[in-house]
């Protein structure tokens, strides 16, 4: 899977969760889950388990404290994938 | 250091399905899966865990200056009110209503003041007003500001002040808390 193509399936899981259209918009790796798109803390968990569903991956508590970030999360599913 | 945390029950409720497959059990410890499952108020349980979690979360951020993480399950809730992360501890104080779950997590014994509001309104000037009472000093003196790590704090007389605060919203919720 190349990298475009993961992210826009990453883009596609967290657009229901977005409060902030405008963060989506102006989409890059550096965008914040929290801080750039205004998702609910309570809702990242959900991105989570959609990214498990998604990419038939295992995520543990080590990597999931890092996924905050779509830089963050595609390093995260690369090396899940990676080693599957 | 101080922080809290707000949950709007009937927005959370809409926001997140708590019965999804593997959601209990990437945010609450085994030991919090028990005292939930075991609860006559499960969902009512959740969103307390939740928000003392939460508030601990952002005591603890501040008072080490950490970098943000999605840890949920690091910050260990009691039935009494603890919040355990690595060898620390906090002290939580939670407000249960038929609408929301507000809680307020403290490293130490401090003295505070805190409100909640349910309408929008600027809290930021409300919060203002509060110190302004409290210290005694001239309005114009007083700036809120945030940090690098976004997190809000105080200026007097633009100098920071070490005057512990935070700030929550959630659906028609919001709260402050300052330590006085």
């Amino acid at each position: 899977m190349t990298k475009e193509e993961l992210l826009s399936k990453l883009k596609t899981i967290i657009t229901p969760y977005v409060q902030n259209e405008e963060g989506l918009n102006t989409l890059t790796e550096n965008t914040d889950f929290i801080k750039d798109l205004e998702i609910n803390s309570a809702n990242l968990v959900d991105v989570v388990l959609d990214v498990e569903d998604e990419f038939d991956i295992e995520i543990d508590n080590e990597s999931m404290e890092k996924m905050l970030t779509i830089k963050a999360s595609i390093a995260v599913i690369e090396d899940k994938l990676a080693s599957k | 250091m101080i922080g809290n945390d707000i949950v709007d029950l009937q927005l959370a409720n809409t926001q997140s399905d708590w019965q999804r497959r593997g959601w209990v059990q990437k945010i609450f410890t085994i030991r919090e899966q028990q005292y939930i499952l075991a609860s006559e108020k499960i969902e009512l349980l959740i969103w307390k865990f939740w928000s003392m979690k939460e508030a601990a979360y952002k005591a603890h951020q501040r008072r080490f200056n950490l970098p943000s993480r999605y840890n949920p399950q690091s910050f260990r809730c009691t039935p009494k009110g603890e919040v355990y992360v690595d060898n620390y501890s906090y002290k939580t104080v939670t407000e249960t209503q038929n609408e929301y779950v507000y809680t307020i997590a403290m490293g130490s014994d401090i003295d505070y003041r805190s409100s909640v509001y349910d309408k929008p309104m600027n809290i930021r000037s409300k919060l203002k007003e509060t110190i302004i009472r409290k210290l005694n000093v001239d309005a114009s003196l007083i700036c809120l500001t945030k940090d690098s790590n976004g997190i809000p704090i105080v200026n007097i007389n633009q100098t920071t002040m070490q005057l512990p605060i935070s700030i929550t919203h959630h659906g028609k919720y919001s709260a402050f808390v300052v330590s006085v």
